[in-house]
């Protein structure tokens, strides 16, 4: 074999609403996407805490991206709002401490949009791969 | 799973499966009766899985409850008891089902059912889809209106209720039996035949629906001719996210977007043929018109209507919103021809121009939608004929003013779009209404049919093993891997994942299993954890969204709570989409199961909380709707408190003395007046007020106070708000000034009582939608066309040499109150339009009445010199609504009246549990709306009473006084205005003070959680150590492999 050709590992944070049932969509629909995204499922996206964020970096993630309910759309009024505000501040944070902000990102769509899930995962995908693999992973178990 | 329907006492029919026919299945069921939910299609939705949008609040109907995405809001609205793996134990779904013969009596009606044959067992069908790749028939796809095509065995949406595939066989299937060949788990039998069943009822709901018009008849819109005419529910499968084009709006002719786009409202609708209003077309249209302006750069949307019918709470605003700031633009008229330009397949659109003197203008657009109207539902008449009722003239069923919700035959319900046209607030609230009426009619029933919410999943109550302390046993989790044959063949390697699984921290256990959700792999995973002596347990297999409620109640079975178990979904995150990468997925698939089985071994026991809810309801309000749903309440065998502010009962009704369809209100009036003063659980408290309220549902607290000034407490499960509305009075068109200016209840009043006065009258004006100064909010109050029409009417029936003047801004005589407004025309009253910018003047030089109008089709001005004017002025909510609002701490509209919970999905229900609103506290509405709403708030009052006892809790969120500093993040950022300080808890450093969360109120998003500085709300299920796991790195880098 060559030398490895570096494959992201990607986390996303879903809500069990939009996100997560356009997840299944996309399933149903049998839309192929990169196979290097784990979902993680939340009430609700507005559930993230920057916490998380931080913690999927520093336990060597190579990107995090968010999958919330269309603006206005929010099964639990404005969820998705406040995970958009807490991306952009965990942005402002990554930078600080020398990540790229790229590796992190939110996406909006509903339930029924299977392609659009997939299409979130192609792109964080090839952005990251772009990017290369995330510093802080020589020092991440696992 | 059938039941034992020997005895039919309270088993109810509800008859079609829309967002209708499941409300009040819903509804009946959780008041404990049995309910058949009966629907002629393959899955259960109705219309309302097709929209992807709802005006005016454009949520995507997607999780609000409706078959084609099934999961539903998890609290409150109507869907997830209905998914297959947590039906509720009370309703039996049946489909492609239909009443093939029908006779009894109400209480006792006998049904032969003919069910069709969906040819593939829902209950073995894993949804592979290998049935469909293999096959070969190709048909037009109903679910997306045409615009696609599907295979003749297939799934009208990706997720349907039941979720199963089925064969529709029609013409295109010839039965080469493909399907059954390649299915591997012989779900299929194409011979199946169709068989009949006969069941006892005691009650029918009839919730058909309703069916479109069909475009073809209207030859001259060039439907089915011109390419890019397209009619209002293709539209809206475009715009739809589980549409074709995953929402984008494409023209049919050349999948380029369109840059103009024409709507042509009452089509089929306010014409010859069909003289009603098909009320829901104007608000759907601008709707279909934002959603093009927010999706399409540049767009020019342009809707053709006669007037804009937007009656409902909110929606005038929504419909201002389109034009000011989406610039969608309004032509009112109708169009006299549409051509189409063969070359480029245009259209051409000829219209008189209201803005140029009517004169004739041609304008050229990508696309034409057509607005179609409501028409009866397809096999209307041979329902009606089997089970003997009426239909209307217009072939809906027939109804009485005053008993909304029933058909012409006893014991024979109906509710939604089949009595008459309406949109899906009110067919919710119709629904849940006739439920209510049921529950009155089988009191003694209520209960019968028990069930339980004591775990995550519905169950029948008290079947399962006692639960074993898992409290400080180190966690052994058991991993259960579901080959699902052939689903993940070839893609994912379950061998060496199951034995990867087996390698992970606290993995006690890991194996594979053939299909899990089938009963020998639940066996098999019951005696696992037996065995093994599991006490946390992974799924890895399907989506939780359609299993957990399965695999929740196998663990339970096994004698371990349910929330101890977690799913991994690799059949959909890994074999489903990336066939291609083998290796990848199945690294995937390890990944997702480690992190699966570091969750598990964090996660805890939830048990939700209960209380036994008292038997009495409190009602605010001694109008029609507070009256009727007392008398609802009531006759459902619970206690009702009755508070009415005024001397006497009756409200608004003891002002009307004729109605214009014909019906006498001071008989009910009497009716309801006689009948809450007989009822001997009801309890009235007249000069009266509200003056605190507290407590939680099912333990709730009012004290009273009378006019005397004594005191009396009233401990109350429920509360219903009907404390109705008024008429306003203004300080315009000399109001109060001129003698012979009366508002229309004064007119109402000069009509009955001084009718001699008004025979010689030559002249009369009446001005449309007077608004009170200092009222912000411009909102259509619904009621005072179709008054106005009844007075005028009545007017030119004593006195028909007078000339009657209207004048307006757009005639709201929605559904089948049109016919109001065409008699008023045909009998000579004369319409004039006026606009905002352009109001009538009335003056009175020399004590006269004069009236200013701009005559709009002539524009130029005109001069009425009446006897007499009478003003539409706005229906407000009653005085001390606000106040009120406040002592129950329930919101208000911009318009000032009540908010309910969601203004679509649970208009009589509000955001706080056990407290409900009907009638004009709501928002301006009819004598029957009132009725219907009063008995849906009954019907959602008796349901909550019937529960014995009422769960709640779970999965919550909770503060830990001690972390908390007091800063009122979580107050200001919950949604739902749930978080409160209490003055008896201490906080950080033993200060007094700190936030707590009810959880009998808190929805379970956790977006507290996320923003609490201290970090001291900790969400159950889903606290920061169960998402995050740390020592096992559950968020960051894979597993090598």
């Amino acid at each position: 074999m060559n030398e490895k050709i570096f494959e992201p590992e990607l986390t996303a944070f879903t809500c069990i609403y939009c996100g997560y049932m356009a997840a299944d969509t996309a399933s149903s629909l049998r839309v192929e996407y990169p196979a290097n995204v784990k979902l993680v499922k939340l009430p609700c996206t507005g559930k993230i805490d920057i916490r998380y964020i931080l913690e999927a970096f520093e336990k060597g993630a190579d990107g995090v991206y968010v999958v919330a309910c269309p603006i206005g759309n929010c099964h639990h009024v404005k969820g998705n709002v406040r995970a958009q505000a807490r991306v952009k501040h965990a942005k402002y944070l990554l930078e600080e401490v020398g990540l790229d902000s790229e590796r992190l990102d939110i996406f909006y769509m509903s339930g029924g949009q299977g392609v659009a899930y997939a299409d979130a995962a192609k792109e964080m995908t090839e952005r990251v791969k772009a990017l290369g693999p995330n510093p802080l992973k020589k020092n991440a178990r696992g | 799973m059938k039941k034992d329907h020997k005895n039919p006492e309270g088993v109810v029919a509800v008859v079609g499966g829309g967002i209708a026919g499941m409300r009040a299945a819903m509804d009946l069921a959780e008041a404990g009766l049995q309910v058949y939910l009966i629907e002629r299609d393959a899955s259960l939705g109705g219309r309302v899985a097709q929209l992807g949008y709802m005006f005016p609040t454009h949520d995507c109907v997607l999780c609000r409850g409706s078959s084609d995405n099934g999961y539903g809001c998890t609290r409150p609205a109507i869907s997830p008891a209905f998914m297959d793996n947590n039906q509720h134990p009370n309703i039996e779904i049946m489909t492609r089902t239909e009443i093939a013969d029908a006779s009894g009596q109400a209480g006792d009606f006998t049904l032969t059912l003919r069910h069709e044959p969906r040819y593939i067992d829902a209950d073995l069908c894993t949804n592979c889809g290998l049935c469909a790749i293999a096959c070969p028939h190709r048909m037009p796809s109903e679910f997306q209106e045409s615009l696609v095509t599907r295979m003749a065995i297939h799934k009208s949406a990706p997720r349907t209720l039941p979720d199963a595939y089925f064969i529709d066989k029609g013409d295109y299937c010839e039965g080469c039996y493909r399907c059954q060949d390649v299915c591997p788990t012989d779900a299929i039998n194409l011979d199946a035949e169709p068989w009949e069943e006969t069941i006892s009822f005691s009650a029918i709901i009839l919730a058909l629906g309703y069916k479109l018009s069909d475009p073809l008849e209207l030859a001259e819109y060039g439907y089915g001719r011109y390419p890019n005419v397209v009619h209002s529910m293709q539209y809206e499968r475009y715009v739809s996210r589980s549409g074709p084009t995953e929402g984008l709006v494409l023209r049919p002719s050349d999948n380029t977007s369109p840059k103009r786009i024409a709507w042509l409202q009452c089509i089929g609708s306010r014409d010859q043929d069909h003289p009603y209003c098909s009320s829901i077309c104007c608000m759907y249209a601008t709707k279909e018109a934002i959603l093009a302006k927010e999706r399409l750069d540049g767009v020019h949307c342009q809707v053709f209507m006669m007037d804009a019918r937007a009656f409902n709470k909110e929606y005038n605003a929504y419909f201002h919103r389109s034009y000011e700031k989406y610039g969608v633009e309004y032509t009112r008229c109708r169009i006299s021809e549409l051509s189409e330009d063969p070359k480029t397949n245009d259209l051409i659109v000829h219209y008189p121009d209201p803005e140029n003197n009517q004169k004739m203008t041609e304008s050229r657009f990508d696309m034409v939608v057509l607005s179609v109207g409501v028409r009866p539902p397809g096999g209307a008449e041979i329902v009606s004929q089997e089970l003997g009722f009426d239909l209307n003239e217009y072939g809906f069923c027939q109804t009485d003013k005053f008993n909304p919700l029933e058909s012409s035959q006893p014991g024979i319900y109906v509710c939604g779009a089949f009595s008459e046209p309406k949109e899906i607030a009110e067919t919710l609230i119709d629904a849940a209404g006739a439920a209510g009426d049921v529950m009155c009619l089988f009191h003694n029933q209520l209960g019968k049919s028990p069930y339980s919410r004591e775990h995550p999943f519905l169950s029948e109550g008290g079947e399962f093993p006692p639960e074993k302390d898992v409290e400080g046993q180190p966690p052994r989790v058991g991993v259960f891997v579901c080959r699902c044959y052939p689903s993940m063949e070839g893609i994912i390697d379950i061998d060496r994942v199951c034995e990867q699984a087996a390698s992970y921290p606290n993995v006690a256990h890991a194996e594979d299993v053939g299909y899990g959700c089938f009963t020998e792999g639940q066996e098999a995973i019951k005696a696992a954890i037996q065995e093994h002596d599991l006490n946390r347990v992974v799924i890895a297999g399907c989506s939780h969204r359609t299993h957990e409620s399965l695999f929740q109640r196998t663990v339970r079975e096994a004698g371990l709570n349910s929330y101890l178990m977690e799913m991994v979904n690799i059949r959909g995150f890994c074999a489903w989409v990336h066939p291609h990468q083998p290796e990848k997925a199945t690294r995937k698939a390890m990944e997702m199961i480690r992190v699966g089985a570091a969750r598990a071994s964090t996660l805890q026991p939830i048990h939700k909380s209960t209380i036994a809810p008292s038997s009495r309801a409190l009602v605010l309000g001694g109008g029609v709707s507070g009256m009727t749903t007392a008398l609802a309440i009531a006759d459902s065998g619970f206690d009702v408190t009755l508070i009415e502010r005024e001397d006497a009962l009756g409200g608004n009704l003891l002002k009307i003395h004729f109605l214009v369809e014909g019906d006498n209100p001071g008989q009910l009036l009497r009716d309801l007046v006689n009948r809450v003063h007989v009822h001997e659980r009801i309890t009235i408290h007249t000069r009266s007020e509200l003056v605190k309220h507290s407590g939680q549902a099912g333990a709730y607290h009012a004290v009273i106070q009378h006019r005397n000034g004594t005191e009396t407490q009233i401990p109350h499960a429920v509360a219903v708000v009907a404390t109705g509305g008024q008429e306003t009075r203004v300080n315009q068109y000399l109001l109060g000034k001129h003698p012979n200016v009366l508002t229309h209840l004064e007119f109402e009043d000069a009509l009955v009582y001084r009718l001699e006065e008004l025979t010689d009258l030559k002249s009369v004006v009446m001005i449309q939608c007077v608004r009170p100064e200092g009222i912000e909010h411009d909102y259509c109050s619904r009621i005072c066309c179709t008054s106005t029409m009844k007075n005028a009417i009545r007017l030119k029936a004593i006195n028909p040499n007078c000339q009657i003047t209207v004048l307006y801004k757009d005639i709201i005589t929605y559904g089948f109150r049109e016919q109001y407004y065409t008699e008023a025309r045909e009998r000579g009253v004369v319409f004039v339009r006026y606009s905002d910018d352009a109001k009538p003047v009335v003056e009175s030089p020399n004590g006269k009445l004069q009236v200013h109008i701009q005559d709009h089709m002539l524009n130029r001005p005109m001069l009425i010199e009446p006897n007499l004017i009478a003003l539409s002025t706005a229906i407000a909510p009653s005085q001390g609504t606000q106040k009120l609002a406040l002592l129950l701490d329930i919101p208000l509209s911009d318009e000032g009246f009540f908010l309910e919970a969601h203004i679509k999905m649970r208009p009589m229900d509000f955001m706080k549990e056990g407290i409900f609103v009907c009638g004009i506290a709501h928002y301006p509405k009819f004598i029957e709306e009132s009725i219907s709403q009063a008995l849906a708030a009954a019907g959602r009052a008796t349901t909550f009473l019937s529960k014995q006892p009422y769960h709640y809790g779970g999965v919550v969120a909770e503060i830990d006084p001690d972390k908390c500093v007091g800063c009122l993040t979580c107050v200001r950022t919950c949604p739902f205005s749930i978080p409160h300080v209490k003055a008896d808890l201490n906080g950080v450093g033993d200060l007094g003070g700190a936030a707590y969360i009810d959880p009998a109120f808190c929805h379970g998003c956790g977006t507290c959680a996320g923003e609490c500085p201290a970090n001291a709300i900790q969400l159950k299920n889903y606290t920061d150590q169960q998402i995050m796991v740390p020592e096992q790195s559950a968020l960051g880098s894979w597993i090598t492999v």
